[in-house]
């Protein structure tokens, strides 16, 4: 059973609790009255991709809409400018919900594949964990190249001003791509990580059984 | 200064609003001495800015006439303006209360024939049109005035301004020598009706007000709407005086919000929909009116007014709070942006003017009381047996609309009556 | 009061009165025309000095009517307070030379309009007499409180804590009424998180400790007669005794039921046993005890229940109640929360098109989201009854999905209040107003009377609509149409339990005032304090029973001759019998068909070649008379013809004073008075609209004295008219010049 299949009969399609116990700052899901001040004061002014604006979220969260809801791109279009954590007059941290929520859909392995901010989210988070430390040129030729090589090449070429003004600057070091450069304690950090999730874990299952 | 002969078996009532105006009228029509103090010129409080009530569509000044008539013919109730109670001490059944009265710089003998106005050039805030245009340094504070006397604005004092007033005069009204005075009053009970305050829309960033001339409040569009208004009465917007046809009104501006004021002031939904009323009888052929509302609180009986505005074409309601307003700088128009909740639909709203339906605060909250009372987390006054002699009334405990001000003021005074017969049986 | 009547006219001189009119010459108009005995001016009136000069005559020279010719009656009423003597004030200062032009040729004119008016205020003086107050009185200080839940409650315990004894009537055999059945209150203190103890015990054992208090249980009120101070009260108990009380008011505390959810089968009540209303819940929570609640229909733990809010009421079709009963939100948020507190695996969802949980409610209401009460703002089709759980069915307007459902173990529809009001004693006139058919409804299902007043208007107090008896005043609202009857709580406007309250404590002050005044023969509200009360002549009455129809307030009964019998202390002194009287004789001391008649002949009617048209303008005193007073301090101008004289409202007018107006040969009579209707606007209730229904019958008159119909024009103006009054009479005063003179100067 998948993870997703299992989280689904665990909460028995009680989506909210679900969300409450799972998701990061869930809990505030329940609070929010529906004034809508948080999709109107989205400054992405909803691009495509944007099917439903966060107070929208919630309503179909607590209407059971398990799936509609993690498969969504919505909450990945999430920039966090904080504007509606700022004008929220419930003061629901709803940036946080977004992330929160785009996480457990991605953990699930719901989340939509072709993303961008998730592709993206991943190859960064794979890119700096790997050596505690980000490698910005592996993270964007990992970018140009996520779609294919003929379309990595093009996106190269198109920054290839940019690039090369980087170079003079001494912004840029072609030598990064090969192995490039590292943290002192790489373990360390892996240790740290590990024992994070632990501890995440830990609260997730002292909240459910709450 | 007139000589007040007050026992503990006086009642003190603080404000001089319709809440507090009718706990000295109900008090002293049931036999008792009241004394009433109003920290304004004036008696009649912020409904005597009001240019007509829901739902009833009728104009304050009508039940302020009354009270009025009431007060002239009631020798048990002595007026106070320009008077704030600064202090009270002592217990139920018998305080003392400090009270500083500021200077009128005219005394009684004034039959407010208006010559010193004549005379008078400086102009300053007109504080009875919430700023919205400007009066003489003399004065009568509004048409339904009591008492029927001018005053002259501090700024002229020490000025020829003053001079010239005081030689206007024939009657020997104006005394440039009244200095602040403090007097101590005695007191068996004590109302506190001072009522309420708008809250500060400059506090609520997103909206403008302050920034945009065509944002106002709900307050101030009462001022526009009232023939004894700065426009006299026609729906003129601030940046441009062009007529404002097309109005937006924004509830919770303030309320319902943690950001800002937690409570729901009750109040501002019907007051909106009145409003619509004012836009519709300005412009009956092209007047549009939009509320942008979380819910409609037209409560009780009053869901009636709100059906009919409904009904009302001109009228058009979204279910959202607005989001941010921006402005359309080539015609100063401010356009209202967000997202209608009810199937998500965004919207940037142009329109002539928006009104904020703007929260209810208590103007002296809990804590700045000269007194120990008890008062919730908004700062309103709660029934507390620990506030001993001393009852709230109306807006100062509790986000209330005009009826039930007076029903709060109305068993206010009964409590206070409770506790001066106490002291008159003690003593008798 | 001495036995002679000396009347003194003093004509003031200052705020440009002096330099305006000739003061000489209106001191001569008093003496000569008006035939006062004494007149003076001064420079000064209100001064110290002057009203010393006035209390000098009164002391020394015998003064005992004094009229005064400065500002209006409504200006410096502290300096001319006489209360021993009658007044009069001619307003020649907002009435005069504020609304007209400072120029040589308006001269004339204005000093014309000041002579008539001091004319006029001398006239009317010499027919008023100070009032002495109604002899009538009653001495009970005793409260009558009908109904004994929390409104009567609070009534009958804030009234002894005043220091007067109360008779409490309850029909039932305990007190405590709805609130006694509910399991928790909607909390009314900071943090407002939790629901609370109603505190019904508690004010029961203190009811039952008290000695001022006298209970009488399972009893109604068989007759009331009389009037406040001296209502004589039957009290029928269920043994078949019956007690008789003196009584000084009534607080009529009857409450309300709650809708009946029978009328809402589409929601599956009756349906299933599983479907109950507000009521229900709490039964259900009392029976749980606290512990978990069980379904009605298989007694198994409720693991899911839904909210219905407005079920049956803001019906605009017209079905059920059209109103809101405002305390269904915060009771359902409450009766949410006795499931969540107790278990919080409990689903519960409260399906809602507007919340409506003003103030602290917010609080309240966030606490209930805090606790996982879900909030679905949708519009709920219907609830149609499975094998195991409910489906609720609804349309979720935020998702704007039509079809959303909702499976539970049980739903809870809140259906509102209905009042206890009595017998509609105005149904048969009522109009069929929009939500008729509840409005018939309420009426089939109570036909027993509450109070049996022994009143010839009916045996309770007249409803206002949807059956509450509420005043429908804002600034006023005790005010009831049953002068020392107060109706409180639920049944006077839909409340919760706090406000109900606040509302009985108000109402016990006002009915303290009640027996107050009515042991001084004083008037009570709008014209509190007033010494006036209406007088008979019976000797002239032709027994038509105009004014026991017509008075607002109830006062007036019938003798068993037939004869109107007045109840002073029911009577507010708005004169609407006065002005029904077409035999005209009714009059109060201060206020008479000849205060007023005599002044409208006092006026000097020039011929008709002067081209000074004279019209008269009747004007309300609270609202009309104002709105001129205020065009005047506004210095609006209006034509010099018009001499107004304030009434006391509209329905007071006799028609007596328009046909001797027109007979005298003035050229238009304006009214001005409030407006009517379902926002009426009289403080008087019916007044200005009875007095409209009178006067749409002068045009017979006018035809009878072949006269244009336009020499009359009624006119609704309200107080705030002060720009657009003065503009109505510059537009008749043109109108009167177009029709012409009118041909009856001559006679």
């Amino acid at each position: 059973m998948s993870a997703n299949a299992q989280m689904a009969t665990k909460y028995k399609n009680n989506f909210l609790k679900e969300v409450e116990e799972q998701v990061e700052m869930g809990e505030w899901v329940k609070m929010c009255m529906q004034c809508g001040v948080c999709s109107g004061s989205c400054p992405t002014n909803f691009h495509p991709g944007w099917e439903h604006p966060p107070q929208e979220i919630f309503m179909m969260i607590r209407a059971g809409k398990r799936e509609e809801v993690l498969t969504s791109p919505s909450m990945w279009m999430c920039t966090s400018c904080y504007n509606c954590i700022v004008r929220c007059p419930r003061k629901l941290p709803i940036t946080h919900i977004m992330h929160g929520l785009a996480n457990y859909a991605h953990r699930l392995g719901v989340a939509p594949k072709m993303q961008p901010t998730r592709s993206f989210a991943k190859l960064f988070w794979n890119n700096c964990v790997k050596t505690g430390r980000v490698n910005e040129l592996k993270l964007s030729v990992g970018l140009y190249f996520k779609d294919g090589l003929s379309q990595g090449i093009r996106n190269g070429m198109a920054m290839k001003d940019v690039a090369l003004g980087l170079l003079k600057a001494k912004r840029l070091n072609p030598f990064e791509l090969f192995g490039g450069h590292k943290c002192k304690d790489q373990n360390g950090i892996h240790a740290m990580l590990k024992k994070a999730r632990e501890l995440e874990e830990k609260r997730k299952a002292l909240k459910a059984a709450a | 200064m007139t000589a007040i002969v007050a026992t503990n078996e006086t009642i003190l009532v603080v404000g001089g609003g319709i809440s507090g105006m009718t706990a000295a009228l109900e008090a002293a029509e049931t036999g008792k001495q009241v004394v009433l103090v109003e920290k304004t010129a004036a008696l009649g409080g912020r409904t005597s800015q009001l240019y007509r009530y829901f739902p009833k569509m009728c104009h304050p000044t009508c039940g302020l006439e009354i009270n009025l008539r009431r007060l002239k013919a009631n020798p048990r109730i002595k007026v106070l303006t320009l008077a704030e109670v600064t202090g009270i001490t002592g217990g139920s059944g018998d305080y003392t209360a400090t009270v500083r009265i500021t200077p009128r710089y005219v005394n009684e003998n004034c039959t407010a024939c208006g010559e010193c106005a004549k005379v008078v050039s400086t102009q300053v805030d007109d504080q009875f049109n919430y700023k919205l245009g400007k009066t003489k340094a003399a004065y009568l504070p509004n048409a339904m005035a009591y008492p029927q006397r001018y005053v002259l604005d501090a700024s002229i004092i020490g000025t020829a301004e003053a001079e010239k007033a005081k030689a206007a005069c024939k009657y020997g009204a104006i005394d440039l020598d009244q200095k602040e005075e403090t007097m101590q009053i005695k007191a068996g009970a004590v109302v506190w009706a001072t009522g309420w305050q708008p809250y500060d829309a400059a506090k609520i960033q997103p909206y403008g007000y302050g920034r945009f001339k065509n944002v106002i409040t709900s307050v101030e569009f009462e001022r526009l709407a009232d023939p004894h208004g700065p426009t006299r009465g026609k729906l003129l917007r601030p940046s441009d005086g062009k007529e404002a046809k097309n109005v937006a009104f924004i509830q919770c501006a303030g309320s319902r919000d943690e950001n800002h004021l937690r409570h729901c002031s009750r109040f501002c939904c019907m007051a909106s929909l009145k409003q619509t009323h004012y836009v519709h009888e300005n412009f009956p052929e092209d007047g549009k009116s939009t509320i942008y509302y979380i819910d409609i609180r037209a409560i009780d009986r009053f869901e009636d007014f709100y059906q009919k505005v409904k009904a009302d074409s001109s009228v058009t309601f979204t279910k959202s709070k607005v989001a941010r307003i921006s402005l359309n700088e080539a015609t100063g128009n401010p356009i209202c942006h967000g997202v209608d909740t009810e199937g998500y639909h965004r919207y940037a709203n142009e329109h002539d003017l928006v009104v904020l339906a703007v929260g209810m605060e208590p103007s002296v909250k809990g804590m700045s009381i000269p007194a120990s009372v008890a008062a919730d987390s908004s700062g309103f006054i709660e029934a507390d047996p620990l506030n001993g002699g001393i009852f709230g009334a109306g807006c100062a405990t509790n986000a209330l609309d005009v009826n039930r001000s007076v029903q709060s003021a109305t068993a206010a005074a009964l409590r206070a009556v409770q506790v001066v017969n106490k002291v008159a049986r003690a003593e008798a | 009061m001495s036995a002679e009547k000396k009347v003194a006219a003093y004509i003031c001189k200052g705020c440009g009165l002096g330099e305006r009119l000739d003061a000489d010459a209106l001191v001569n108009v008093a003496q000569k025309e008006g035939k006062v005995q004494l007149a003076r001016s001064h420079d000064f009136l209100c001064s110290e000095e002057g009203v010393d000069l006035i209390k000098s005559d009164i002391a020394n020279e015998g003064v005992t009517h004094i009229m005064i010719g400065a500002c209006s009656r409504r200006a410096k009423t502290e300096a001319f307070y006489f209360p021993q003597n009658a007044v009069a004030r001619a307003n020649l200062r907002e009435g005069v030379i504020w609304i007209r032009p400072d120029t040589e040729e308006a001269r004339e004119t204005t000093q014309e309009m000041a002579a008539d008016y001091i004319r006029m205020g001398c006239a009317e003086i010499k027919a008023m007499s100070a009032p002495a107050g109604n002899p009538n009185t009653g001495s009970s200080r005793t409260l009558l409180v009908v109904g004994g839940g929390v409104s009567g409650m609070t009534a009958a315990l804030e009234a002894s804590r005043t220091g007067y004894p109360v008779v409490l009537v309850e029909k039932s055999g305990q007190l405590g009424g709805w609130a006694a059945k509910l399991w928790r209150r909607i909390p009314v203190h900071e943090p407002f998180k939790a629901p609370a103890d109603t505190g019904v015990a508690d004010m029961v054992a203190q009811i039952q400790a008290d000695p001022n208090i006298k209970v009488y249980l399972n009893a109604t009120v068989a007759k009331t007669d009389g009037a406040p101070g001296r209502f004589e009260v039957q009290i029928a108990t269920e043994s078949g005794s019956v007690a008789t009380e003196d009584i000084g008011a009534i607080i009529q505390a009857t409450g309300a039921e709650p809708y009946d959810a029978n009328k809402l089968p589409e929601l599956g009540y009756g349906k299933s046993p599983d479907v109950v209303d507000q009521a229900g819940l709490e039964a259900l929570a009392r029976a749980a005890n606290g512990g978990p609640m069980l379904k009605p229909s298989n007694g198994k733990p409720v693991k899911s229940v839904a909210f219905v809010q407005c079920a049956g009421q803001r019906d605009a079709g017209g079905q059920h109640l059209s109103y809101c009963s405002g305390y269904c939100c915060n009771a359902s948020i409450k009766q949410a929360m006795y499931f969540k507190d107790g278990n919080p695996d409990v689903d519960t969802t409260i399906l809602f098109t507007d919340l409506r949980t003003p103030g602290n409610g917010e609080d309240f209401y966030r606490s209930a989201q805090e606790k996982g009460v879900i909030f679905s703002k949708g519009k709920v089709a219907s609830v149609s009854p499975g094998a195991d759980a409910l489906t609720v069915n609804f349309h979720d307007l935020i998702l704007d999905d039509k079809d959303a459902r909702l499976e539970v173990d049980l739903v809870v529809l809140a259906t509102g209040q209905v009042p206890n009001s009595g017998v509609d004693i105005e149904a048969p006139n009522k109009p069929q107003v929009e939500g008729g058919a509840a409005d018939a409804a309420t009426v089939e299902a109570k036909p027993i009377s509450i109070l049996n007043l022994q009143y010839r208007q009916g045996p309770d107090v007249p409803q206002l609509k949807w059956g509450f008896t509420d005043s429908h005043f804002i600034c006023f609202p005790y005010e009831t149409r049953r002068t020392g009857i107060y109706t409180v709580g639920p049944v006077r406007r839909p409340m919760d339990m706090a406000q109900a309250r606040e509302d009985a404590t108000g109402a016990t002050l006002k009915a303290i005032q009640a027996i107050e005044n009515a042991q001084l023969g004083r008037a009570a509200h709008p014209r509190s304090g007033d010494l006036s009360f209406p007088k008979v002549r019976l000797e002239g009455c032709t027994q038509c029973k105009r004014c026991t129809v017509e008075c607002p307030f109830g006062a007036i009964d019938e003798d068993e001759r037939r004869f109107p019998l007045f109840n002073e202390s029911r009577c507010r002194r708005c004169g609407t019998c006065m002005g029904a009287c077409p035999v005209r004789v009714i009059s109060f001391e201060n206020y008479s068909v000849d205060t007023v008649g005599s002044q409208i002949k006092a006026v000097d009617i020039p011929d008709e070649f002067s081209e000074k048209p004279r019209i008269l303008i009747l004007a309300c005193e609270n609202d009309a008379y104002p709105a001129l007073d205020m065009a005047g301090m506004q210095h609006n101008e209006y034509s010099a013809f018009v001499r107004i004289i304030p009434v006391r409202c509209l329905g007071s007018v006799n028609t007596i004073w328009i046909t001797d107006a027109l007979n005298a040969g003035y050229d238009g009579v304006m009214l001005m008075g409030c407006k009517h209707g379902e926002n009426y606007q009289c403080h008087f209730v019916k007044g200005s609209e009875l007095g409209r229904y009178r006067l749409s019958k002068i045009d017979d008159t006018l035809k009878n004295l072949n006269l244009e119909t336009d020499r009359v024009r009624d006119l609704e103006v309200a107080i705030a008219d002060i720009e657009h009054v003065p503009a109505m009479i510059n537009q008749y005063a043109e109108r009167i010049v177009e029709i012409g003179m009118s041909p009856f100067k001559s006679f």
